[in-house]
């Protein structure tokens, strides 16, 4: 017999039981919808995590620190031989942080930084140049939010969050001069008497952070300025930073051609005898972590499709039972077992299949709407703004792949004993008509 | 055609363990040629049905043998038999066994459907078997719309699609009147002159003398085989 034979048997003997098979299909089509969305929580908190985590770091870099000591330029040659590195970046922090434009004021991460393996890590601009002249600088791309007039005293937290817009610098920055303050004085401990200042002018701007939620609030100076903020900060307080710290690096990352070689890299570097952190190995753990409560989720949710399972059983049960007096008359013809276990397989894959499709579509719809809905309703009642990309529910291809597979599996095995009942019919009973 | 022989068989009833056992059977032989018509007759009850269906499959005995057109059958497989049924037997029945959802058209086609011929062949063919019943103008209907005469003579056409060399009917003419029984009759007769095809029916004996060239009794599940007039004629 013919697939296309069977599937129009099928299909007649389908529609002529149409309330019930829509019944036992919208069974299937919540327990499905169930498993996908239960799990996709599982999914939208895992998503989140991995996200936050990866805001800090990028996939390909691997931050090396020595267990003892320093890293210095030696360390960083050393780590620019290793196979696969495709460039060594090394910054330096500096203590000095403030940089002002005329009443607007901004405490930003200054460092000098090796612009050349910077440029090959990745660090692109949205705007202007890379630094030439020594008082040339490039700036994060939240600098210019972060720059902002001091807000009046004794404001209530909400308060300030509004303001903080509203006192930031509007303009242009690029091509403005600013005044860099040579001090380690901080908002909180202001700095007493006048402060030496050296104009620096922004050359640059760099692109947005590709997480959304990270800022950049950075500022590139060049080394020849690193040295001459040093010197001066040196003769105000002598013991700000030691020779040894003048020499080395503050941070020190290796980066690969692509994230898969990560592993690799890791693994040769930590064979020099350095300590590294990567995001794979950060995310390691965490995934052993969440892969358990992905499946205990999947789990919980794929009892909703046993349950729905039974009215598989339950229908096809009396599906055979309705006909087995036109299997018994078919097997009396000429049809082998083979095809009539088939027939009824394929009737129970076809509401099982329209079961998974429907309720796929119905998670889908249902997770879009949550996450659509949910953030309003939150900002509604608790006054607040839910976080940047907050995600309630989150289907990924494999949750659905395995929603899928599961949902199939189990229509199948329901689909199964009520099959394997029909090929026992036994041939005189229905011709006897006494089945 | 067919060679049955040593053929017993006993229907156990009751549950597992103390079972009754029936015996219906005994020793039965027989011989049909091909192109022979054989009447099958007996009291009610003596086993007639039970040995049709024996050659047909639908039950299996452990003790003789059933050889049909060469191929020893006794000990095949379930779907082995329906793998042979399908290409070498046809069947009538007394209450016709038509499937109730499909209409005339799609109940004879159905051997042809089994057997996984294409539709457009399957069209010609079931068309055609329908007209040489009689029933081209009531393909669409079921059987339910049909009379019994016109039921059985669909089913007749199903048997009959697949060119079966051998068709095994059980009292065919059982639920006709007299008026469908005589027509049955003579187009089993010229199924017969026509093309061959070998016939063994369980009927009543006044049926026989008309077309049937050779008449078996059982009596009490013992085979007797009894000369007709019919062949005494020839
Ligand atoms: N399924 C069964 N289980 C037990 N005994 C059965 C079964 N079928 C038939 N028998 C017994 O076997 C014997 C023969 O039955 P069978 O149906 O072959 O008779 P028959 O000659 O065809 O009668 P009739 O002319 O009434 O159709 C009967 O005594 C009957 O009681
Ligand atoms: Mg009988």
């Amino acid at each position: 017999m013919k697939f296309k034979d069977k599937h129009r048997f099928v299909r007649s003997n389908m529609k002529k039981n149409r309330t019930r098979v829509w019944m036992t299909i919208l069974a299937s089509t919540i327990g499905c919808a169930f498993l996908i969305m239960l799990a996709s929580i599982g999914f939208a908190i895992h998503k989140t995590a991995v996200n936050d985590v990866m805001s800090f770091r990028m996939v390909n870099e691997i931050q090396v620190v020595k267990e003892n000591g320093r890293m210095t330029e030696k360390d960083v040659k050393k780590l620019e031989q290793v196979k696969g590195v495709k460039t060594v970046t090394r910054k330096k922090y500096v203590p000095a942080n403030q940089l002002s434009l005329g009443e607007y004021h901004n405490f930003a991460d200054v460092m000098s930084a090796h612009v050349p393996s910077e440029e090959k890590a990745g660090f692109e601009l949205e705007k202007g140049r890379m630094p030439k002249a020594k008082n040339e600088i490039v700036v994060g791309y939240h600098f210019a939010e972060e720059l902002r007039k001091d807000l009046p005293e004794g404001l209530s937290e909400e308060e300030t969050q509004k303001k903080m817009k509203e006192f930031s610098y509007k303009g242009d920055l690029l091509n403005e001069t600013l005044k860099y303050h040579l001090t380690t004085a901080g908002p909180e401990n202001k700095a007493e008497g006048p402060v030496k200042t050296v104009d620096v002018k922004i050359v640059g701007i760099g692109k947005k952070p590709t997480r959304e939620w990270a800022r950049d609030n950075s500022v590139f100076i060049t080394e020849e300025l690193y040295h001459e903020v040093i010197s001066v900060l040196r003769k105000q307080d002598p013991k700000i930073i030691s020779d040894n710290e003048l020499k080395s690096y503050g941070e020190v990352k290796a980066f690969t051609a692509t994230a898969e070689d990560v592993k690799e890299v890791t693994d040769r570097i930590e064979k020099l005898e350095y300590m590294t952190y990567s995001i794979i190995k950060e995310l390691k753990e965490m995934n052993v972590y969440f892969t358990l409560f992905k499946a205990g989720l999947i789990f919980i949710g794929a009892i909703a499709v046993l349950i729905a399972s039974i009215g598989i059983f339950n229908t096809m049960t009396m599906a055979v039972t309705e006909r087995s007096q036109d299997i018994g008359i078919m097997k009396a013809i000429g049809a082998t077992p083979k095809t009539i276990k088939r027939i009824f397989l394929l009737e129970s894959a076809y509401i099982g299949l329209w079961g998974v499709g429907l309720g796929t579509i119905l998670a889908y719809i249902t997770s879009y709407g949550v996450n659509f809905v949910l953030p309003i309703i939150i900002e509604q009642f608790v006054n607040e703004k839910p976080p940047e990309g907050f995600m309630l529910s989150y289907i990924p291809w494999s949750l659905t792949l395995i929603a899928v597979t599961i949902c199939m599996g189990v229509t199948l095995l329901s689909g199964w004993r009520p099959a394997a009942k029909a090929t026992t019919v036994d041939v005189l009973k229905a011709l006897r008509r006494d089945v | 055609m067919i060679s049955v022989s040593n053929l017993s068989y006993a229907f156990k009833i009751g549950k597992k363990g103390k079972e009754n056992i029936i015996p219906v059977l005994h020793d039965v032989n027989l011989q049909v040629a091909e192109g022979e018509i054989v009447a099958v007759v007996g009291r009610s009850g003596s086993g007639k049905s039970t040995l049709l269906n024996l050659i047909s499959g639908f039950i299996q005995s452990e003790v003789g043998s059933i050889t049909i057109n060469g191929t020893d059958v006794s000990k095949f497989s379930e779907s082995k038999w329906a793998e042979f049924r399908l290409n070498h037997l046809g069947f009538i029945f007394q209450s016709f066994q038509l499937i109730p959802s499909m209409s005339a058209f799609e109940n004879v086609e159905l051997p042809l459907v089994l057997k996984g011929v294409s539709v457009t062949e399957r069209k010609k063919k079931a068309e055609e078997m329908l007209k040489r019943v009689g029933l081209e103008s009531f393909q669409h209907h079921y059987p339910g719309e049909l009379s019994g005469g016109q039921q059985q003579r669909v089913s007749i056409a199903r048997a009959l699609i697949l060119n079966p060399p051998l068709i095994l009917a059980d009292e065919p003419t059982g639920s006709l009147d007299s008026e469908n029984e005589k027509q049955l009759l003579s187009f089993v007769k010229e199924l017969n002159e026509k093309y061959g095809i070998t016939f063994l029916m369980i009927t009543h004996d006044h049926e026989v003398a008309s077309i049937a060239h050779r008449k078996v009794e059982i009596i009490d599940g013992y085979l007797r085989e009894e000369k007709t007039l019919h062949e005494v004629q020839r």
